[in-house]
């Protein structure tokens, strides 16, 4: 360390005279490589901020990138389509749609989800498209490996013979090679609860619509496709090539016009919207978490140039005294700043599309628990990446280091060379003012709490959340201060005088710690909040589970498809569940999406058998009080149950009437109550089954509950009909007990990506807690010496400078804890309900912040232990 | 007739096993004395000398039997004398006669259909193709009377006229077809044998001269027209057998009010099978049968397709020694070939003709169509098999 200040006279005169770049490099580079640790710490600490803020960035993309890969082979040349009113087109449409021939091509389509048994074993997810290939040509270009091989296409014909029978699954050739699977491969496919045997008759070339969703494409005959799942007499939509595509808007306006009611004419990349309306909230809130790390990171930047700065005070005036003007002082200083965070950037791009391979696994958990199911995959780094991390990084790393940096090149060279001055006055004069600030922001907070989100986004909250953080920042000195003035003899009593030299050395600088100190606060203090979010909102969930779950067994099938289509129950198997002797109840359930008001956002659309649900079910209602008589008025009416997301986003309240799209055209229908649920953020409307058959057709349920004889075993019977089933059928069957630990299950990997990243931002914290710490040792040189020569041993050093680290810890969670409470009311009353319209309980996680604030003090304490070490370095050899 | 070119390949085979098990069934003794079977193992029933032609019942669809198709083609003159030839088919092709699925869309039949138009003075040839799946309603055939459609090309009966009407893009016929002479029934009143088995055989009328009048499309400019036009209807289950290569099929409509109907199936060897037949109209309906023996095509100048590499004969020569006819047959235009890799895959040769001639001492004049089969691509025999 002591080389660093003997920068030689000559060499300083020609780099200032001649070459700032080779000023540069000794002035500034050098330092940085002679404590490579420091700057590496304060490297990975950035490289982790713009590598968090990459790979959610990526992960939010890849999550619905899966989705619009699914989307684009199903589209193909696609200008429009016709869509029904959530249970899709009645074939019986067609003959009045021949009109549609005036304006283009038109061919049905079925697309859905299934899964496969390949021979190796393995199950795999497949997108089915069910086509009639004499239509569908156009659309999409089919190449089949055993034409190819002649050199041609297959005519229409040949394709139809190969479909035609009901066994016939046509696979894509990557998939194949993947799974060992032939032409002519004996394979089973799972739609929903059955289980066919199916023949490979084709094998799609590896190119076009069979590379697009990673292979995993499988074509059917629509009327194959209709009988496997369940669809007999339905389209899910009619496509429309048009003859003129540029006239698109015109051609979609005329046949808006002549659709009779109960279809919709739109374009394919709608549904993508829709689905990308549906993520917005739960990306958005994800990305506003991840920039937290990089705040973090920024600290570190700081905290590296404030040490830079005042490690080489000297230096600095000696460069002052040899002519080097502010500005190039200031330049240097910032160019540190400059190449960290270019390093940071450098590294953290393709560290963040690493992290992401990690967190995709982690959201897309998350984004098909609740939303889609899709193949999620990573995109590619792209230059928009780097441009993004950089415009971003670098800026910032800039403004954080622009502080010390001022102060840096304000140091007189007299000043400097004496060491009288001394980084960072004493603030006192200032807390007024700071109090102020703080005061300011957590009014505004407050204020921006009441506000009504912008466009289903919490963009007011977020502003309300980031008020209180910096509130909470600005709270740091005064903390600090108070410190100052009441801790001593608490320390003196506690840690001895090692107390004391810990409390007397943070209150010489409170001006210096602040900043490390806020971030700490910061970091703490989402954790708090998003611990006790997530903790109210888990036992509000365990609550509403307890009192909603009531049946015995849940039946389902496999695999929901991409936002929307459900598989459903055969009525093969929903007779052999009801023969069963214990089964007393069964409530078959049935939902599909449904656009819904003006702006067409995907609600899901529900119906329930109410006389059963009345009768053993247990509805939490919101509103009326009496949800019980309302929800028996609404059996067998034009009338519907309410989720609180539904009432809350769509401004809906009991007694009104909402108009609902059915195959007949929109439809009125009265709002009996409103009830919780938690179990979608996209708003329910249920209806007692009769009145849903009556509008949209009978159809086959996604699921049922299944009441049963008190005195069965929920358990044996479960696997009575598991058994009974034989090999054609599978269905899953969660018992209670299981389904609830379901359902918490899906609740904890939602939420495990939030505290990966809160983890992140933590260490991040930390860090900066420990650096600054070495900014003060450094600082002390002389009086580290000092207190060996009269008498202090290493290990009281090393205790003493432990003992800071651990203070600041503390110091810095209990104020993190009040922050963080709150923020946690911003989440929970502002932001939660503004995304996604859930009444959560507020509940405080007394064991987890305990647990969390032990834990910090450990962390920060064993953090100091690097400075700890530098310091008794120092007082060991009695450094200058 | 023209029709067999249509069989669909891929049912085609099992049909076929189905035949090679009863010729087999045939050779057990027992079995032989008993009458042929009506209908084969998945169900179509067999043309048979039992069925009695009725119209205009008969008209409409036979679904009971696998294949049908309605046949329009004609000569056409504007007021200007500009000529045209034209073809409106429609084709039936059964699947599975009962389907077990029952989606709509599970196909019990498929429909195809060819137009093409010929402007003889340009000699621009445009062709175009559909082809449907039944069920759905977007094409489909009655079973009481003439009413065929595929999307919006349609054959009905409009009292005793058929109205045609048929477009694609940029031309298409909107035609109405008085009945002019009555069915004309080929083979033994209405059944024409196809091969040596009993059940290879069809259902087979044809209306030989019905005065059109209407409107032609051509290039989006619509053109009034008059002319006579020929419509086929044949149905039946199965049709070809082994080494018939191909065929050559004459529709002529002479001057003096004669009609000749006449094809030849062609043998791996060049020979003429013994399955060829021809009909005889006379100008008052008289309906004379003709075997194989009693007449002769000789075919001349040939023309080659640029596209399919095809060499059609253009120029025929075709003798019917009872009548003392000689005539000659000629393309009006040479291209007039149909590429239908959209439904059937199969290329072949329709299109308009002039007849020159005598019939005995009487200088003749006509106008027709012609089509070749099997010139290019596999033997119709193989697609058959």
């Amino acid at each position: 360390m002591a080389s660093w200040s003997s920068l030689p006279t000559r060499l300083a005169r020609r780099c200032l005279t001649r070459d700032p770049v080779t000023l540069f490099r000794q002035f500034i580079v050098r330092a940085l490589v002679r404590d490579p640790r420091r700057s590496l710490a304060t490297v990975a600490g950035l490289t982790l901020g713009v590598a968090v803020v990459i790979a959610i960035r990526l992960a939010n993309a890849g999550s619905i990138r899966g989705f619009e890969a699914a989307l684009d082979v199903v589209a193909g040349q696609t200008s429009l389509e016709i869509v029904g009113a959530g249970v899709g087109v009645p074939d019986g449409q067609l003959e009045h749609l021949g009109w549609l021939r005036d304006y283009g091509l038109v061919s049905p389509l079925i697309a859905r989800t299934a899964r496969l048994r390949a021979p190796d074993g393995t199950e795999q997810p497949l997108q089915v498209l069910g086509i009639d290939v004499l239509r569908d040509r156009p659309f999409r270009e089919y190449q089949l490996v055993e034409f190819a091989r002649g050199g041609r296409d297959p005519s229409a014909q040949e394709l139809l013979a190969l479909l035609l029978d009901s066994r016939s699954v046509v696979l894509t050739e990557r998939f194949a090679t993947r799974h060992g699977i032939e032409l002519g491969s004996a394979v089973e496919l799972v739609i929903g609860d059955r289980v066919h045997d199916a023949l490979v008759r084709g094998l799609l070339l590896d190119e076009g619509p069979a590379r697009v969703v990673d292979g995993q494409l499988a074509l059917l005959d629509v009327a194959v496709a209709q009988l496997l799942f369940d669809r007999i007499g339905w389209l899910d939509r009619v496509e429309i090539q048009l003859h003129d595509a540029t006239a698109i808007d015109e051609a979609e306006q005329a046949i808006a016009a002549r659709l009779p009611d109960g279809l919709r004419v739109q374009r394919p990349a709608q549904r993508g919207r829709q689905v990308e309306k549906m993520l917005a909230a739960f990306h958005f809130n994800l990305t506003a978490l991840s920039y937290i790390a990089l705040v973090v990171g920024l600290f570190l930047v700081y905290n590296t140039v404030a040490v830079s700065v005042i490690s080489r005070r000297r230096e600095i005036g000696t460069l002052r005294a040899l002519g080097a003007t502010r500005r190039r002082l200031l330049g240097l200083f910032l160019g540190e700043a400059a190449l960290l965070a270019g390093l940071g950037t450098a590294v953290g791009v393709p560290a963040g599309w690493l992290l992401a391979q990690g967190a995709i696994a982690l959201t897309s958990t998350t984004v098909n628990a609740l939303y889609i199911t899709s193949a999620a995959t990573v995109p590619p780094l792209a230059w928009f990446d780097l441009l993004l991390a950089g415009g971003v990084a670098i800026p910032l790393a800039l403004a954080a280091a622009a502080i010390p940096a001022l102060e840096g090149a304000r140091v007189t060279p007299i000043a400097a060379v004496r060491g009288a001055d001394r980084f960072a006055s004493d603030q006192r004069q200032r807390m007024g003012r700071v109090a102020l600030v703080a005061a300011v922001l957590f009014g505004l907070a407050g204020w921006l709490s009441t506000l009504d989100p912008v466009g289903g986004l919490p963009l007011y909250g977020l502003g309300a959340a980031l008020a209180v953080i910096g509130g909470g920042a600005a709270l740091v000195p005064l903390l600090l201060t108070w410190l100052r003035r009441v801790g001593r003899r608490a320390f003196v009593r506690w840690f001895k005088v090692e107390g004391m030299l810990a409390h007397a050395n943070l209150s010489a600088s409170v001006g210096r710690l602040t900043v490390s100190v806020a971030a700490l606060v910061v970091s703490l203090a989402m954790l708090a909040a998003i611990a006790i979010m997530v903790g109210s909102f888990r036992d509000t969930v365990t609550y509403w589970v307890g009192q909603t779950l009531r049946a015995d067994l849940f039946v389902s099938a496999a695999g929901r498809g991409p936002a929307g289509p459900s598989p459903t129950i055969s009525s093969d198997a929903e007779r052999r569940v009801a023969a069963h002797p214990s089964v007393v109840a069964i409530d078959q359930f049935q939902s599909v999406d449904l656009p819904y008001g003006a702006d067409g956002d995907l609600i899901i659309l529900g119906a329930g058998n109410f006389e059963v649900l009345l009768e053993h079910g247990g509805l939490l209602f919101k509103e009326p009080e009496s949800g019980r008589d309302a929800m028996a008025r609404a059996v067998g009416a034009d009338a519907v149950v309410v989720s609180e997301a539904f009432a809350l986003k769509q401004r809906v309240a009991v007694g009104e009437t909402i108009a609902l799209e059915t195959p007949q055209g929109a439809r009125p229908f009265r709002v009996e109550a409103i009830y919780y649920d938690y179990s979608s953020d996209r708003g329910l409307v249920v209806m007692d089954r009769s009145t849903f058959e009556r509008h949209y057709g009978a159809q086959r349920p996604a699921g049922l509950t299944v009441y049963l004889d008190p005195a069965a075993d929920p358990v044996t019977v479960r696997e009575e009909l598991l058994a009974g089933l034989g090999p054609d059928h599978r269905l899953f069957i969660n018992t209670n007990a299981t389904l609830r630990a379901e359902v918490l299950r899906i609740f904890d990997a939602t939420f495990a990506i939030t505290y990966a990243l809160e983890a992140i931002a933590i260490f991040v914290a930390i860090m900066g807690v420990a650096t600054t710490l070495l900014t003060l040792v450094l600082e002390r040189r002389e009086e580290l010496a000092m207190l060996r020569l009269v008498g202090a041993g290493r290990a009281q050093i090393r205790r003493m400078v432990v003992l800071e680290a651990a203070m600041l810890g503390v110091v810095s969670q209990a104020l993190g804890l009040a922050v963080g409470v709150v923020l946690s009311v911003i989440l929970i009353y502002v932001i939660n309900v503004q995304s996604f319209g859930w009444t959560i309980q507020f509940d405080l996680p007394i064991w987890f912040l305990v647990r969390s604030t032990v834990l910090v003090a450990v962390a920060t304490a064993v953090a100091g232990l690097y400075p700890a070490r530098v310091a008794t370095g120092f007082a060991g050899t009695g450094a200058r | 007739m023209s029709g067999l070119l249509v069989v669909l390949r891929g049912r085609a085979r099992t049909v076929w096993t189905t035949v090679g098990a009863l010729l087999m069934c045939g050779l057990v003794p027992g079995l032989t004395a008993q009458a042929p079977r009506s209908t084969t193992a998945d169900g179509w029933r067999l043309a048979a000398p039992d069925y009695a032609l009725q119209f205009p019942r008969d008209h409409g669809s036979h679904p009971e039997y696998r294949i049908e198709w309605w046949y329009y083609t004609g000569n056409l003159e504007a007021a200007d004398s500009r000529r045209f030839g034209y073809q409106v088919t429609f084709f039936r092709i059964g699947v599975d006669p009962a389907p077990t699925n029952p989606s709509r869309w599970a196909v019990r039949d498929l429909h195809m259909a060819h137009l093409a138009v010929t402007d003889i003075s340009t000699t621009q040839h445009m062709t175009a193709e559909r082809f449907d799946r039944g069920g759905v309603g977007w094409a489909g055939a009655s079973e009481r009377t003439l009413d065929v459609w595929n999307g919006d090309w349609r054959a009905e009966l409009d009292g005793e006229a058929h109205r045609l009407r048929a477009a694609d893009g940029s031309f298409g016929v909107d035609l109405r077809l008085e009945a002019g002479k009555p069915p004309t029934l080929h083979g033994d009143e209405g059944l024409s044998r196809k091969g040596a088995e009993p059940g290879n055989a069809s259902h087979y009328y044809s209306m030989t001269r019905m005065p059109t009048t209407g409107q032609l499309r051509l290039d989006g400019e619509l053109i009034d027209v008059t002319g006579a036009s020929w419509m086929d209807h044949e149905f039946g289950t199965t049709f070809l057998e082994p080494g018939q290569v191909g065929w050559d099929w004459f529709s002529l409509q002479l001057d003096d009010g004669t009609d000749l109907m006449i094809y030849e199936f062609r043998r791996g060897d060049g020979a003429p099978d013994d399955f060829s037949s021809g009909t005889w109209v006379g100008a008052t309906g008289a309906v004379t049968r003709l075997d194989r023996t009693q007449f002769m095509l000789v075919p001349g100048r040939r023309w080659s397709s640029p596209t399919s590499g095809a060499a059609y004969p253009v120029e025929w020569r075709v003798e019917v020694p009872s009548r003392q006819a000689e005539l000659t047959v000629e393309a009006l235009v040479d291209a007039q070939e149909l590429d239908t890799a959209n439904s059937t895959g199969v290329t072949y040769w329709e299109g308009a003709v002039t007849v020159r001639g005598r019939i005995g001492e009487r200088e003749i004049q006509g106008r027709g169509y012609l089509e070749m089969t099997g010139y290019v691509g596999r033997p119709m025999s193989e697609v058959f098999r």
